[in-house]
């Protein structure tokens, strides 16, 4: 059996799965607040392949014992697969969009890997971290995300409002209508890599944990900005790009597996004739 | 299966829906006291594939096990934008327009259903005859625009000219001499997102409103007595709508930009399975 085979069929499937990864971008190119996904992709562990030869070791005995002697040939790797779905935390371009309920935030200074979030109330009771700042008031006033999740204060608390008419300052302190002050909950994330994606445009750390307030970050700096949403950082005509890239790539796979089908098909209607 | 055809017809359908609401929006440039809505998207359900079942065989990684892949985009909301319209002038008497955002009249909408108070900043109002000395108040639908008890207010005896003042007082000088005054119904939102836009340029609270357990007076207050003296109309002009067409034009050819993008998705992986079948 050809070896080749089932490295071929695992690079079309690796190709197929980043194609998917690549659309799902594609197709949050105008959500506010998206981070962009970025493949890597893995060889397969590699196998040892050793060789067994005639010529061993012949051990001097009454008839001559003779000892096969493995010879090493060297490593061989078998396929591909697609390990990591890496989201890109480099920041969007802010669109202004008049409404007060729009906020984004805006990084002016982060640790490598580092990133800050909004601080939202999970579906789950669990808190849950976002980007995307198109947020609304509903009708109990509470500040909400535009599934309706709860926006948190950094005390971990929901912020409830009279009216949809207030004002946040580049620090983060909301004042509303009748007297309502609020310091809307941003989280630090030192290494964001290490966050889970969970749609909706929520985050949720590996352990489930609360990340660490970003106003006590020393080394994170960045600011809010009222009436304007983070666009997405997708990059439509590079993801265009990888997307024909991955097609070529997954079509070349697949004139290999047809190369291989035809040495098999020589083998078993050819070489075998008599 | 492909992911990528899900994902992109996923993400096709919704962009037509906020094809609809920006068309909705370059309909009713002209419709006055119009506002338009603005629709957003989030992201679908990520879902979490797991090659490895053990850490350990997975060498250097820089994101937590597995691999998460969405499944395109979806319309998170569309909010109103109670910004204000531009103020256009046209000398007619019975011609209103709020120049303070967030006020509303009161008319009383006639339906099958029932009656019901609607809100509109539409203030082009008219004389709808009820006998040969009554006139009502309504607005161009025939609806009967209401004063601050709730009551239509209806007029006796011929007019010869109407005064409405910026705190919302419809004087009526009579042909006798004498005159009517009337308080127009005027309402200020709180919450405007919470309203249902019922068609006929009127907004009006949600069907299930006694299910949401939401009292009425945190969503709008009724401005009467002396809080009167916060409604700022202007009479003999009325509002626009607050529809930008070129923002809206640039937005349509965004959408259908992104349109086209998600289509050739949905081609590629079509070429992608041909290929898979062609292989023998």
């Amino acid at each position: 059996m050809f070896r080749g085979f089932y490295t071929v069929a695992s690079g079309m499937l690796a190709q197929q799965r980043r194609t998917e990864m690549l659309t799902n971008n594609m197709s949050n190119a105008n959500t506010p607040g998206f981070k962009e996904d970025q493949s890597s992709l893995r060889a397969f562990p590699e196998m040892l392949l050793q060789r067994m030869d005639q010529q061993g070791v012949t051990i001097p005995t009454q008839k001559g014992l003779n000892l096969p002697f493995n010879k090493r040939i060297g490593s061989l790797s078998t396929g591909v697969y697609m390990q990591e779905a890496i989201p890109a935390f480099k920041q969007g371009d802010l669109k202004e969009t008049g409404l007060g309920t729009d906020m984004a935030l805006l990084d002016v200074s982060m640790p490598e890997n580092g990133s800050v979030f909004f601080t939202v109330a999970g579906p789950n009771g669990e808190t849950n971290y976002t980007r995307n700042g198109n947020f609304t008031v509903d009708g109990q006033g509470f500040l909400t995300t535009a599934s309706g999740l709860r926006v948190l204060n950094d005390a971990g608390n929901p912020i409830q409002l009279i009216s949809d008419q207030f004002t946040v300052n580049e620090n983060g302190v909301l004042t509303g209508e009748g007297g309502v002050t609020a310091r809307l909950g941003i989280g630090f994330a030192a290494d964001a890599n290490r966050l889970i994606k969970l749609g909706d445009g929520l985050y949720q750390t590996e352990d489930g944990n609360a990340l660490a307030n970003a106003y006590n970050a020393p080394d994170a700096q960045f600011k809010l900005q009222q009436g304007y949403i983070e666009r997405s950082n997708v990059d439509v005509s590079r993801t265009m790009t990888d997307m024909m890239t991955a097609y070529r790539a997954f079509e070349a796979n697949q004139k290999v597996l047809q190369a291989y089908d035809k040495s098999m098909e020589k083998a078993a209607n050819e070489v075998g004739r008599i | 299966m492909n992911r990528t055809m899900i994902t992109a017809t996923n993400t096709l359908s919704q962009l037509q829906k906020q094809m609809d609401i920006v068309s909705h929006n370059m309909a009713n440039i002209d419709t006055a006291g119009y506002k338009r809505r603005e629709a957003s998207f989030t992201d679908l359900l990520f879902q979490q594939f797991n090659n490895q079942h053990d850490v350990r065989a997975e060498g250097n990684r820089l994101t937590p096990n597995g691999i998460r892949q969405g499944v395109g985009a979806k319309l998170a909301q569309s909010k109103i934008v109670m910004a204000q319209g531009s103020i256009k002038s046209t000398d007619r008497a019975l011609d209103t327009a709020f120049t303070k955002e967030g006020q509303y009249f009161r008319v009383l909408e006639q339906s099958e259903n029932g009656t019901a108070i609607r809100y509109t900043r539409d203030g082009a109002f008219y004389l709808s005859p009820l006998s040969d000395t009554e006139t009502m108040l309504v607005t161009g639908n025939g609806y009967p625009v209401l004063d601050e008890n709730n009551n239509p207010i209806t007029i006796n005896g011929r007019v010869n000219e109407y005064e409405i003042t910026t705190n919302g007082r419809l004087i009526a000088k009579m042909e006798n001499g004498g005159t009517s005054e009337f308080n127009l119904g005027v309402v200020q939102l709180k919450k405007p997102q919470f309203l249902e836009q019922k068609g006929g340029n009127l907004l009006g609270l949600p069907e299930n409103m006694a299910e949401l357990n939401v009292p009425v007076n945190e969503i709008l207050t009724e401005l009467n007595g002396p809080m009167r003296n916060e409604i700022s109309i202007q009479q003999r002009a009325l509002e626009q709508s607050n529809v930008d067409m070129s923002k809206e034009m640039t937005d349509l050819i965004n959408l259908q930009r992104a349109y086209q993008f998600q289509s050739r998705s949905v081609s590629i992986a079509d070429q992608m399975m041909g290929l898979v079948t062609g292989i023998r």
